[in-house]
């Protein structure tokens, strides 16, 4: 599974039950959650639960996960075990029922749109439509890398402010806190990401702050998942929208995500972006490998960067994007027409930490970029490191001189009344992994998560 | 019953716990509770404060080496 997989799956987990019952009345939907939430298990589980069957008897752990992770996403319920009668499994009605209606394409609920068929709707070819949506998301990862690396040229187009305002709800770039604005920790990370997580990531802050922008978040949820089931390069009809979905297509044209053509109003072109939201990992795979070329274009291979072991950097690259992003930890001095060159730098590996850009961060990206050639002369070494270990080692001592603590947020536990509580507690955290320090002497310990030692010491009193 | 006190646990040297401890003995914002020589429980929202006056306090006593070398 993608990362980008992942973080709309753990949103969706959090959503109560009611938010799922009005989702699941989209058939798109639900053939959306289908296809692309759940593991190989619980999709071939499905089908078989039209009717209320006996939980089956293989394969019991993951059988186990498999039916946690659909009740979790109200796929299914289970009833509760008794000593009568075997637990029986069935498919929530509202899930089945769009499911069905998704796979034998009946009904007439529009929910996986409508294909225009104005007159003059010549549909626009496939590239144009690649490349409408790459100039608007390198407009956004440039602006977020920008809004540090002053001075650079900006070249793409500038995000609209919803977007801009989106990007700091999600602290992925900060305002006014420091002298000058910038980067944080999650916008590098962001930036780190395949195309597809980052959209999802954006879309996820949208859906977050829903409310805010005077949206419901299930309707945005249930549109992003109907876009996704659309075809690319075909015009659908925006007149059959409903008005809510109508106003979230500004923000959808914003991220390049969605096309209107300027003539013909009343039809949108989902770009790729749009379409490959839900789709299956391998598919989603082989396009992002596009989209990374596309990204990196001017470079041709998506491998740019030599670094030498005197900390020497050069990059065949003119992406105004890539610079930007090297900017970020890297004292640049020359720019030549299809390279720049520069020095990573103690001050600037400082300036890129104090944006909080960990050292970890960095070396991925450095190494994730490498050129062609530093990977041939590791591989000629028999597979050694691909950077000069001298510089990643120097980079990592760079950031342990700057910190000179360790953090970690939790809960202190004290007060205990004897010391077989104390030692019961201690022990059941540290049985389920949260016990971070301890003294014995003072009959004292410090835990990262409290909610299951919580219930622990309620159920011990209640002995 | 025990107690639970949220928190943040900072593991330090002891030379910069004694900082820390004299940061907090002008306010006493900081410290929630002491532990050992090397480690103490802070207040969550003052991390960042902490950090930020600890760096202030070194900034005097460190000298960061000039960096050699010419491009």
């Amino acid at each position: 599974m993608s990362v980008s997989n992942l973080a709309s799956f753990e949103y969706l987990e959090k959503l109560p039950g009611t938010t799922f019952k009005k989702l699941y009345k989209q058939p798109s939907t639900a053939l959306a959650i289908f296809r692309r939430m759940l593991p190989h298990l619980g999709k071939d589980l499905v089908p078989y639960l039209r009717r209320p069957v006996d939980i089956v008897q293989e394969r019991p752990l993951q059988r186990d996960e498999a039916l946690s992770t659909l009740s979790r996403l109200h796929i299914i319920t289970v009833t509760a075990p008794s000593r009568d009668e075997p637990q029986v499994v069935s498919l929530t009605p509202a899930f089945g029922k769009s499911l069905r209606l998704a796979l034998t394409g009946g009904g007439d609920h529009q929910s996986f749109g409508v294909p225009s068929s104005d007159a003059g709707t010549a549909n626009l070819d496939i590239p144009f439509l690649d490349e409408y949506a790459r100039s608007q998301w390198e407009g956004i990862l440039h602006y977020v890398v920008s809004n540090v690396a002053d001075g650079s040229r900006h070249g793409g187009p500038s995000p609209s402010s919803g977007v801009k305002e989106l990007l700091e709800l999600g602290n992925l770039v900060s305002r006014g806190k420091r002298v000058y604005g910038g980067i944080t920790q999650a916008g590098f990370s962001f930036l780190l990401q395949e195309v597809n997580a980052q959209v999802w990531t954006l879309l996820l802050l949208w859906i977050e702050n829903a409310e805010r922008l005077e949206m419901v978040a299930v309707e945005v949820l249930s549109f992003v998942f109907m876009l996704g089931s659309l075809e690319l390069g075909r015009a659908y009809n925006i007149r059959t929208l409903k008005d809510s979905e109508r106003k979230m297509l500004p923000n959808l044209v914003d991220c390049g995500l969605v096309y209107i053509p300027q003539p013909t109003p009343n039809q949108f072109f989902p770009t790729r972006l749009a379409t490959t939201l839900t789709s299956d990992a391998s598919a989603l795979r082989s396009v992002t490998a596009g989209f990374d070329s596309a990204l990196s274009a001017g470079a041709g291979t998506t491998g740019f960067i030599i670094i030498e072991t005197n900390y020497r950097l050069y990059a065949y690259t003119s992406s105004p994007l890539q610079i930007a992003v090297l900017a970020l930890f890297t004292k640049l001095t020359t720019r030549y027409p299809n390279m720049v060159c520069g020095r990573v730098t103690r001050q600037s590996i400082y300036a890129a930490i104090s944006h909080g850009i960990t050292s970890e961060q960095v070396i991925t990206y450095l190494s994730t970029h490498a050129h062609t050639q530093l990977l041939k002369a590791a591989a000629a070494k028999g597979g050694g490191p691909v950077l000069p270990p001298t510089v990643v080692d120097q980079i990592r001592l760079w950031q342990i001189e700057n910190e000179r603590m360790k953090s970690t947020p939790g809960f202190l536990f004290k007060d205990f009344e004897d010391q077989k509580e104390y030692e019961a507690c201690l022990k059941y955290a540290d049985e389920i992994g949260v016990l971070e320090w301890k003294s014995d002497a003072k009959r004292i310990f410090f835990v990262t998560k409290m909610e299951q030692l919580r219930d622990y010491i309620k159920s011990r009193k209640g002995k | 019953m025990p107690r639970a006190i949220r928190g943040v646990l900072i593991e330090c040297d002891p030379s910069i716990k004694a900082i820390i401890m004299k940061i907090d003995s002008e306010s006493h914002h900081f410290v929630v509770e002491e532990l050992d020589d090397q480690t103490l429980v802070i207040k969550e929202n003052m991390l960042g404060e902490l950090k930020r006056r600890l760096d202030d306090q070194l900034r005097d006593t460190q000298q960061p080496p000039e960096d050699s070398g010419s491009d």
